[in-house]
């Protein structure tokens, strides 16, 4: 005696059934070669595509400075004190390099909720930069930090090499040499235009998001 | 050349006018009409009210009539419309093989009225004349179902004394929908008053369109508003002439 | 407004339910102004975007895809899901999916949760369910506070509030958060609602989530947002129950290259909205320890068979399709009677109701056009519009109701009439005489009975010629012989 059909088996019969007679062959397949004539690949030059990284990133009103690659712990420096905060969080992996005197870190080597929602700000590498949207991603790697790390800090300082920057979104995926289990897209500080459709910066989330563009070898 | 008119149910019972402004202006331009007397319905109030059957028997009796026919001209894009996205459909479902292919044979020979003096004579001056401030309205059917684009600028144009006042939001729908019209009559004149701000600025004295469907919807709301001004199908003003000028068709 | 007005079973038939809002200034005025700022950011970013028609090729193809082969990339789904730590339950309907959903609740002992907005979950009607059953919801979207706050129901898909302004928002937070000072002005309602909500993020330990894409390649979840309450949702808490329907699925990874571009493009011209997520079952450390999926059917696996059908589920939810609608435009989303409202709501509504309910959606429409342009997915509403409309007048062929029905038996008439020219020409004369007695001197019809008076509510009627143009023809035939 059989046990009634789960609701598992009721579904999947009742696609099978619907879509049989699409697969004269047998059972459903992967996927086919599908058209996919939209640009893949942006035309910029380098230049102006890191300049059109910077243009977009702006255009959210998040801060952007520029410079080289042994520059980096002093970029950070200068934002830091610029930011007037002191109270800050660094993802596990972060450069030690990275972590300017001056003001207090907590390492994020496990911190609870509560130590993140106290801290004033964060500072993270990134995993690539898209031009076109300027987006930036997260891969939540040991130097990006987890994914609460630059949630809840309102301040979020993200450090992006010039040599991580794309110009389209499918140049990104590219760049995935396989999939991420988590990944976090962050294009501009949060909005809303849910009031009369007049956009308001900052629901939650960071509200202050600065760049600093390394330019390094590309 | 020759051309067969397939007036319309509704321009044949309402708008008598436009088709004998079609008539006029085909036989200046030197083509050969023909009018085949037994001519009804495309069926495209049935089909876009869900009667798909009774739709499919008008359009059976419009390829049957017309298959020999070297082409057909419509004075209403949406009856063109309809022929174009919907016919296959009914066929398919409905026909048999020979009228199916009775139908492939025929559609390409099937033409609305500005496509058949662009594409089919290769005419953009009709000669036409009728000084008065005008503004278009492009039915949605022509718009975005025949792909009209410019044509019926591009005819406009070269009408002598035509003064062009351009329609704002001209990619909005009127609101007729045909039975919409009927089953949503308040959400129908809704869409109706916003359009009709736009016509109305246009200090225009006639709107003009390629299909009476829509002419109707807002001329019936232009002249209950004693708003000081008239609809007119394109056909009649590009018909019109000095020697004999729009008013004489009405 | 009760629950039950965006419930198509008990919601009033269409003309009926757009007349509140027609009658409504300050709707209409909303409801304008938030769909013109949207259209006017789109136009401007579609314009940009040279590959536009290819990747709405590309993405219609991705979902036509999917949606054939949706059992197999459900199962590979389910796979990878559970594999990195998911759980994932299947739903046959709402009142499944609501019941696993619950009963997960009870087992984390969740008297409370937080929830990202979701339409899935107002498909199901979820909220009044749990809350009957004793557990708190708190919606977090900025739209969905104010709504529930509010006691208000969604009219859009997107930007559900867009039919409440600034000072009725304002007397909502007052109101509800105890703010007497609070101004109306948008960046001060926002801060109130930012206040609010962070003590939720930090201490409600289970969230509710729905999913805009769910990835099949790896088991992975995709959520599009714009304020960041998403973000807390899905980091922040133990605990997180995800439902989808089952027409979520993408096959792969990559295929959000396509869908991300022309999401936040049609949804709210952006050409990409702040923050999207993915995430994949569970990663130890980082984000919820237990994770659930709930795989909602509801009457979408019926909608696979035919390919007129079909393409309704291609739906991404941008609602680029109302934004386009002068139907909508009119109305807004209230009238629709149903959490998908809209050209999209329109036809996916009484699909999923099996046509037993929201008869009326599929007529709401002057098969303009308008959405089949913008659909990122390349769904042919109007086509589908028709088939529905076809469907629907065959269930009333078999009704005794159909003998009252004015329009019906004219256009039974009409179909006999248009069969043969002599019967069609007699209707005519017929006409022409009826007609004649509402024809005033002035040559133009200005009230008729019965159905007529739809039409000469707000318009006139120019009196039949008294010559048809085939009468003309004909006598000038006579006379040229």
């Amino acid at each position: 005696m059989s046990a009634a059909p789960t609701s598992r088996q009721r579904i999947l019969a009742g696609i099978r059934s619907a879509t049989a007679h699409l697969h004269p062959a047998g059972s459903a397949q992967e996927t086919p070669v599908l058209p996919r004539d939209y640009v893949r690949r942006g035309s910029l030059s380098r230049d102006a595509c890191l300049e059109r990284m910077i243009e977009r990133l702006r255009e959210y009103d998040a801060e952007v400075v520029e410079c080289s690659p042994g520059e980096i712990p002093a970029a950070i420096a200068a934002q830091l004190a610029q930011s007037g905060r002191k109270r800050f969080v660094a993802p596990e992996g972060l450069p030690a390099a990275w972590l300017a005197d001056g003001v207090e870190w907590k390492i994020d080597h496990g911190l609870s909720t509560e130590e993140i929602e106290e801290a004033e700000g964060v500072v993270t590498a990134a995993f690539c930069g898209v031009a076109e949207s300027g987006t930036i991603t997260l891969h939540h790697s040991a130097a990006e930090g987890r994914r609460v790390l630059s949630l809840l800090p309102d301040w979020h300082l993200c450090v992006l090499r010039a040599s991580q920057v794309v110009e389209a979104l499918p140049e990104y995926f590219d760049r995935c040499a396989a999939p991420p289990a988590l990944v976090t897209f962050i294009s501009g500080p949060s909005a809303t235009a849910d009031i009369e459709m007049t956009r308001i910066k900052g629901v939650h989330g960071p509200r202050f998001l600065h760049v600093i563009l390394v330019r390094d070898a590309s | 050349m020759r051309t067969s008119l397939f007036i319309t149910c509704y321009n044949d019972t309402l708008f008598p006018e436009t088709g004998r402004a079609v008539v006029t202006l085909l036989e200046r331009l030197g083509v050969e009409l023909e009018f085949r007397p037994t001519q009804t319905c495309c069926g495209q109030m049935h089909a876009n009210t869900g009667f798909r059957g009774e739709a499919f028997s008008q359009a059976k009796r419009f390829v049957q009539l017309y298959r020999d026919a070297e082409s057909v001209l419509i004075p209403s894009s949406s009856c063109v419309a309809m022929i174009r996205d919907q016919y296959h459909g009914l066929f398919e479902e409905l026909g048999s093989e020979s009228l199916r292919k009775d139908f492939a044979a025929l559609l390409p020979r099937v033409y609305e009225l500005s496509e058949f003096l662009i594409d089919r004579l290769g005419v953009e001056d009709v000669g036409a004349y009728f000084p008065h401030r005008v503004t278009y309205h492009a039915s949605c059917h022509g718009l975005r179902a025949l792909h009209l684009a410019n044509k019926p600028y591009r005819l406009l144009a070269k009408v002598k004394g035509l003064d062009l006042a351009p329609l704002a939001n001209t990619d909005r729908c009127c609101g007729f929908g045909g039975t919409f019209s009927i089953k949503n009559a308040e959400v129908s004149s809704a869409m109706l008053a916003t359009k009709l701000q736009d016509v109305v600025t246009t200090g225009a004295e006639y709107c003009t369109a390629l299909d009476n469907s829509c002419l109707m919807h807002l001329g019936g709301a232009l002249h209950r508003q004693y708003a000081g001004m008239k609809t007119i199908h394109l056909a009649q003003i590009l018909a019109s002439t000095e020697e004999q000028p729009a008013e004489a068709f009405a | 407004m009760s629950h039950a007005e965006l419930d198509p079973v008990y919601a009033p038939p269409f003309p009926e339910g757009a007349l509140p809002v027609l009658r409504n200034p300050q709707l209409r005025k909303n409801v304008a102004h938030a769909i013109d700022v949207i259209q006017a950011k789109r136009g401007r970013l579609v314009a940009e975007k040279t590959d536009w028609q290819e990747l709405r090729t590309a993405g219609s193809a991705i979902r036509a895809h999917a949606l054939e082969n949706l059992d197999y990339y459900l199962e590979q789904f389910e796979e990878r899901c559970t594999a990195a730590g998911g759980h994932v339950h299947w739903a046959v309907d709402a009142a499944e999916a609501r019941q696993i959903i619950l009963n997960l609740l009870r087992e984390e002992k969740a008297s409370e949760v937080i929830k990202i907005k979701t339409m899935t979950s107002a498909e199901i009607q979820l909220n009044p369910f749990l809350e009957t059953a004793g557990v708190k919801v708190f919606e977090t979207d900025l739209a969905e506070i104010i709504l529930q706050l509010g006691q208000e129901e969604p009219s859009h898909i997107v930007v559900p509030a867009l039919h409440i302004n600034r000072s009725q928002v304002r007397e909502i937070f007052a109101r509800s958060m105890g703010l007497k000072n609070l101004s109306d002005d948008p960046h001060a309602l926002t801060a109130a609602a930012r206040t609010y909500l962070r003590q939720k993020f930090l201490t409600i330990p289970t969230a509710i989530s729905g999913a805009n894409f769910l990835i099949a390649e790896t088991g992975g979840v995709a959520v599009v947002e714009s304020e960041g309450n998403g973000r807390m949702c899905l980091t922040l808490p133990r605990t997180m129950i995800t439902v989808a329907g089952i027409e979520k699925v993408l096959p792969r990874y990559q295929d959000l290259e396509v869908m991300l571009q022309v999401l936040a493009r049609s949804a709210t011209g952006e050409r990409m909205n702040p923050y999207t997520s993915l995430w994949t079952g569970v990663v130890p450390g980082d984000g919820p320890q237990r994770f659930y999926v709930v795989l909602l059917d509801n009457g979408r696996s019926r909608m696979l068979r035919r390919p007129v059908e079909r393409q309704t589920l291609k739906c991404i939810r941008c609602a680029a399709c109302m934004n386009a609608c002068p139907v909508y435009r009119q109305t807004g989303g209230h009238a629709y009677g149903s959490v998908y409202p809209g050209p999209i709501g329109a036809i996916l509504t009484p699909q999923l109701m099996e046509l037993k309910h929201a008869q009326t959606l599929p007529y709401a429409s002057s098969l303009c056009g308008a959405c089949y342009e913008v659909c990122p997915v390349k769904i042919n509403i109007p086509e589908v519009l028709l088939e529905l409309r076809a469907q629907v007048t065959d269930k009333e062929r078999k009704q005794t109701l159909r003998f009252f029905d004015p329009l019906y038996l004219g256009l039974r008439m009409a179909n006999l009439l248009f069969a043969r020219a002599w019967r069609f020409h007699l209707a005519q004369r017929f006409g022409r005489i009826g007609l004649g007695l509402f024809t005033r001197k002035d040559g133009w019809i200005h009230s008729l009975p019965f159905l007529g008076a739809k039409w000469t509510q707000t318009r006139d009627l120019r009196g039949l010629p008294q010559q048809t143009f085939h009468e003309w023809w004909a006598a000038r035939e006579r006379g040229a012989k």
